[in-house]
């Protein structure tokens, strides 16, 4: 990992700049903890870091919409995300996933724009988000656009961004009105890695579910809606029954990848399980006011 | 969590010996400040990084270093060939001398080491590691300890015992096999007691290869003089790397010198000799002192321990007593013997388990495979045998329909009864272990057993392991003239906390404090020899020397206060004799100590001995768990450990050894595997390979030293870094069946595992009823 | 790639000394402390996950292992040695040894700065709470009953020399 450039650009646009290149050795650098792991074990072995904590604090700012949402900044820290009074009020499942994700040091110094770039299926971070219906503003030699968070992964540790992109924001809408739960299940240590992440969102309107949303992720190459599941929880009373023909739903669509954590039989098990244990718990925990 | 803690507290006349004295080290520790090789830094030091084996077993075809060389800053890049200039014959082990410094000619195991390379930046040499190509022939592999007895895949076509330790002088292997040892043990008559059983319970059971992952990953550093050479190394041996490294290169062993000073965590991977042999070379090579430090990674290539199956059989009377017992072991010791063959035979012999059975008959045998190599590993083969036994033991009882402590009771041996191998057990408290847990647990009141799909279970185990036989241990005691006093030992403070409790004989035997006792740190020029630092051995073979070492000094001291004309049982403060004496603050007094047990090796055809061990090691556990059988997740409510470690010189030190093991064997319980691919280790990293943490702690948590005595122990005190770690696997195993009615053969006890085994049964159940 | 480019000359504040170093990019702030001769953080697992190597940045507690050295320049970087500067020992640093709560003492500087972090943030936690907060730091002695133990410990001794 000898010999490579640490650049700290002074602005989002530098930033940019740095990065409009076809020469795969240049990345972005954010809190380090996933790109420093690559190159520790020689996986990766740069030319040039684009540091991106001088590019300015508007980045790292949380703040809430009048209309229920939230704007997160990119290099916000996942510590920041934890223990943000805006995100606690708006999205309190956010800062609950964050107490058992990987841990305080990590938390302390990993970005919400690199876990997201990082494209890794195992992380806490993205289900939940794409369950929230989020979605990331992206800022490139291009010009900007928007991508929903379910949409941002295109394989196993591959995004959607192109050459030069940088996530600079997520955006939640709205949550009034919403209840949501996120459960991860390991099957090794109890901090191990996720065999199991369930992200659910579910819009109840008298004793109904009027809109879910449904999203596995770590037992699955990538992050994935479940959309069968959903329709079966749409339109239907949020109780048991409704709840057993969602699993059910799921475990047929989802496509599970056996891994050291499990065999994909297995995890198709956790995941009618999990699914059970979040929507209840979405519906216990009450929608966001 | 709740913690018990007993209520030990008899301190020896002094008040030093059974007093909970904070580590002598404890300041050193909490500010950072304690010293371990991975810290050492010394002058003109080059950094060692090597190239390793890509394939499990094949012949070297070319070496291409040319690239390595290339890199700016790579000092040197070693191969086998310049390995032998210095060392002419450059293989080691304690057991056989078949472990080559570098892999000559061809390669065992993946991970195994190739190539040196030498640079003053340690980057550079990773970098320049990276650099150099290795073309090999692959050659049969065999990965697995059933198939390495018959395979046509022989991973060492010559054996070379090494004859250095007594207990396995008859070493001899068995030629174009992988068989390094077989011990055998035949007892009364197997077949008769079979032939007459009432009840016949036959089991097999399996454990998985596990790494012992110290924090302080294993480094050496090595230092050439004019014609001498000084290794500090994180070693739990420093006299048999001393000796070891003194045979390698043909020299007497008072020029090599062997420093040891803080070890960050042991657990059997740092002994005998591991990284020393190829830093002493290498800085002999280049006469300049080498580092080689390896990463978490490179630690699962280079000790592990070993796999096993275990195949049981026992007959049983209508009295629920068992009459006759075979055991059959097959342990995978990978591609190097190491420590292995011991292994085999000091566990073998007490595969039976703690009961008093007249036929035996046991086969234990050590096996090369293509694995990275297996060694010593906190029980030394103990926990692989007694997770079989206790399963094994359990099935019994619930097939005779008798409560499994009854049954255990029943069946258990009592003081002087003959072990398997004829040696009469003494001063082993096993039924005291077993009754602590059975009344912690109130075994005999009725027990939640959960509701909905979270069923509830408790489980209990209890096994028991001989202390190692021949070995010697020195001990030097040296009183200053203002009293105090320093102790000059090579036993290994690792963290067990032998420093302090060496002391603690010390203080208690010369009536100081504990406090102003100072323990010299191994160093082979000023310590002296003391076998290793294993198998709970410290407290009883060491501190025996320590003991007699203090006592000679204290007899010294009382002689000069006799010559100076004061009548004995006068009081006096040493400080005064010798200022009386040498009319100033003047002189030493040396207490000297040796220790060596009485032993008798096993006859090598029947496996019998009436004195095997001088003491016996005991260690039980009982589990609360909860199963949840949607998913087979296991939660440990509560867990009590008990053991018998005869009277404690520290019981707070203690306590945390009893529990440290048995949260260890935890991992290893639970969900800690070395997953392997055609031999390449595809999880060595903490990232991939889970060790237990905070949340994995059960939520209660009890220590028990179970009331006992070792009559021929220091203040009657033994080993206890192992004993809990016994009866942890098999306690969780029997609560499960306990719990949900299956049962788990192969560890680790995965909720993966559980879950199959549920749905298995109801498959079972239902088309039984169908 | 010219020198130049990567070798930098950081200036930081270092357990409240300021002090500079020429650091190559590609140096991690165990390495750089290891040149002030300060041996309390050291890299273990190398991913960040044991925290053998915890060192507290701006007051924020990171994995040395996984931070570039360069990144510290102009900050204040605290170590497990700044603890007992006074020549007293912290409160944590005393609970631990009163509780036992190490065997190897390989991981506790790691455990005790942790400590300080999660006693800072909040003084009365509960059990769960230690144990969230200090489930990414490995000790593989297990002395995590008696770490529990000594984090309570200290807190009722932080708790009671603040209210007095």
């Amino acid at each position: 990992m000898r010999g490579f450039e640490l650049v700290h650009p002074g602005s989002l646009a530098d930033a940019i700049g740095l990065l409009d290149t076809d020469d795969d050795t240049v990345r972005p650098f954010s809190g380090g903890t996933a790109l420093m792991l690559m190159m520790k074990t020689g996986v990766f072995r740069p030319s040039r870091l684009v540091h991106l904590g001088r590019i300015g604090d508007a980045y790292s700012e949380i703040t809430a919409s009048p209309a229920g949402g939230l704007r997160i900044g990119a290099m916000a820290t996942l510590s920041a995300l934890e223990h943000s009074p805006e995100v606690i009020r708006v999205a309190p499942v956010v800062a609950r996933a964050m107490t058992r994700l990987a841990n305080v040091r990590v938390r302390n110094v990993a970005c919400v724009g690199g876990n997201l770039a990082h494209g890794d299926p195992h992380m806490d971070l993205p289900p939940v988000l794409a369950a929230l219906g989020g979605s990331v503003s992206v800022a490139g030699p291009q010009g900007t656009r928007d991508v929903a968070v379910e949409k941002l992964f295109s394989g196993y540790y591959e995004t959607v961004l192109g050459r030069g992109e940088l996530i600079t924001d997520v955006v939640l809408p709205s949550q009034r009105g919403w209840s949501s739960a996120y459960l991860k299940c390991t099957t090794r240590s109890a901090d191990d890695w996720p065999a199991l992440g369930v992200a659910v969102s579910l819009r109840i309107e008298g004793g109904a579910i009027s809109e879910a949303r449904v999203v596995v992720s770590a037992a699955t190459e990538i992050l994935t809606r479940l959309t069968t599941a959903e329709s079966a929880l749409t339109g239907a009373a949020a109780d048991e029954s409704t709840f057993a023909r969602a699993c059910e739903a799921a475990a047929a669509e989802a496509e599970m990848v056996e891994d050291a954590r499990g065999s994909a039989d297995y995890k198709t098990q956790l995941l009618r399980v999990y699914l059970r244990r979040a929507l209840t718990q979405a519906v216990q925990d009450g929608a966001v006011s | 969590m709740t913690i018990h803690r007993p209520t030990i507290d008899r301190p020896m006349p002094a008040g030093q010996v059974g007093r909970s004295v904070p580590r002598l080290e404890a300041r050193q520790k909490v500010t950072g400040r304690a010293d371990y090789v991975h810290n050492l830094v010394v002058p003109r030091m080059l950094y060692c990084k090597v190239v390793r084996s890509t394939v499990p077993h094949g012949r070297i075809l070319s070496i291409d270093t040319s690239a390595a060389e290339a890199l700016e800053g790579v000092y040197r890049v070693v191969t086998a060939d310049d390995i032998r200039t210095v060392v002419p014959n450059p293989f080691y082990g304690p057991a056989f001398h078949d472990q080559p410094v570098l892999a000559v000619e061809k390669v065992r195991h993946v991970g195994e080491p190739v190539v040196a390379v030498l640079a003053e930046d340690p980057y550079v040499a990773a970098e320049a590691a990276q650099l150099v190509t290795v073309e090999y022939e692959p050659m049969e592999a065999v990965f697995d300890e059933i198939e390495a007895m018959t395979s046509t895949a022989v991973v060492h076509e010559v054996l070379k015992p090494a004859g250095t330790f007594p207990d396995l002088k008859h070493l001899v292997g068995r030629r174009d096999t992988n068989i390094a040892l077989d011990y055998r043990l035949r007892r009364g008559d197997v077949d008769a007691a079979f032939a007459a059983a009432d009840h016949v319970f036959a089991h097999e059971f399996k454990t998985q290869q596990v790494m012992h992952t110290p924090l302080e990953p294993m480094v050496s550093l090595a230092e050439p003089g004019e014609d001498t050479l000084t290794i500090h190394t994180a070693s739990q041996s420093p006299s048999f790397v001393r000796i070891e490294i003194a045979r390698l290169l043909g020299w007497p062993e008072n020029r090599v010198r062997v420093k040891v000073p803080h070890l960050g965590g042991g657990f059997g991977a740092k002994l005998y000799i591991k990284l020393e042999a190829l830093v002493a070379c290498l800085a002999l090579l280049v006469r300049r002192p080498v580092k080689w430090s390896l990463t978490m990674e490179e630690q699962f290539y280079t000790i592990t321990k070993h796999a096993s199956t275990f195949r049981i059989e026992s007959a049983v009377d209508k009295e629920g007593r068992v009459t006759g017992r075979r055991c059959e072991v097959f342990w995978n010791g990978g591609a190097y013997a190491d420590i292995g063959p011991r292994v085999t035979q000091k566990s073998g012999f007490t595969a039976p388990g703690p009961y008093d059975i007249d036929n035996v008959s046991i086969d234990s045998y050590a096996l090369y495979t293509n694995r990275p190599p297996a060694g010593a590993l906190r029980g030394f083969g103990i926990p692989q045998l007694v997770w079989a036994y206790e399963s094994h033991t359990d099935l019994i009882a619930r097939g005779l329909g008798l409560d499994p402590v009854a049954f255990r009771r029943k069946n258990l041996l009592r003081d002087g009864r003959p072990q398997a191998t004829g040696t009469p057990v003494r001063d082993a408290a096993i039924e005291g272990v077993l009754d602590d847990i059975a009344a912690r647990m109130a075994w005999e009141t009725p027990f939640d057993r959960g509701s909905g799909p979270v069923k509830r279970g408790r489980g209990i185990a209890v096994g028991f392991k001989a202390s190692i036989a021949p070995t010697t241990s020195v001990a030097i005691v040296n009183v200053a003239a203002d009293g105090s006093a320093n102790l000059y030992l090579s036993t290994v403070d690792m963290g067990q906390g032998s420093d302090t409790a060496m002391a603690q004989i010390v203080a208690e035997t010369l009536t100081l404090r504990t406090e102003d006792v100072k323990v010299v740190h191994p160093d082979t020029d000023v310590t002296p020899y003391d076998m290793a630092t294993l198998g709970s051995r410290s407290t009883f073979h060491a501190g025996n020397a320590v003991k007699l070492a203090a006592e000679h000094a204290r007899d010294q001291i009382a002689a000069l206060a006799a010559s100076l004309g004061l009548p004995p049982g006068s009081n006096y403060a040493p400080a005064d004799l010798f200022k009386k004496k040498y009319g100033m603050q003047a002189g030493n007094i040396i207490g000297v100590g040796t220790y060596i047990p009485e032993y008798k090796s096993p006859a090598p055809e029947t496996g019998l001995s009436d004195n095997v061990t001088p003491f016996w090691m005991v260690g039980g556990t009982g589990v609360e768990i909860e199963v949840d059988t949607e998913t087979g997740h296991v939660r440990i409510l509560r867990m009590v450990n008990a053991c018998d470690l005869g009277r404690p010189l520290n019981p707070k030190i203690v306590e945390t050894q009893i529990s440290g093991a048995a949260l260890m064997q935890l991992g290893f319980t639970m969900f800690e595997n070395m997953d392997l691919d055609d031999g390449q280790v595809t999880n060595a990293s903490l990232a991939d390979y889970k060790i237990p943490g905070m949340h994995d702690v059960p939520d209660q948590m009890e220590s028990v030293i179970t009331e006992a005595e070792q009559k021929s122990g220091p203040y009657g005190a033994k080993g206890v870094g192992e004993s809990a770690t016994f009866g942890v696997s098999p306690a969780i195993a029997n609560a499960i069946h306990d719990a949900v009615g299956v049962r788990l053969t192969e560890m680790p006890l995965t909720p993966q595992a559980v879950f199959r085994a549920l749905r298995e049964a109801e498959l079972n159940s239902s088309t039984t009823s169908a | 790639m010219d020198a130049s480019e990567t070798v930098k000359k950081i200036r930081f504040t270092l357990n409240g000394r300021p002090v500079s170093a020429t650091v190559e990019s590609h140096v991690d702030l165990v390495d750089l402390l290891r040149r002030f001769d300060l041996g309390g953080a050291r890299e273990s697992c190398g991913q960040g996950l044991c925290g053998c190597c915890t060192v507290v940045v701006d007051g924020v507690a990171m994995s040395g292992c996984l931070t570039l050295a360069q990144l510290v320049d102009g900050k204040r970087v605290d170590t497990i040695e700044g603890l007992d500067q006074t020549g007293a020992l912290s409160p944590v640093q005393q609970a631990f040894i009163d509780e036992g709560a190490f065997q190897c003492g390989f991981c506790t500087p790691g455990f005790v700065l942790m400590t300080h972090q999660l006693l800072e943030r909040n003084p009365d936690p509960s059990e769960p709470e230690i144990r969230d907060y200090l489930a990414g730091n490995l000790c593989r002695c297990a002395a995590y009953p008696e770490i529990i133990r000594a984090v309570k410990s200290a807190a009722s001794r932080m708790r009671a020399s603040a209210a007095a």
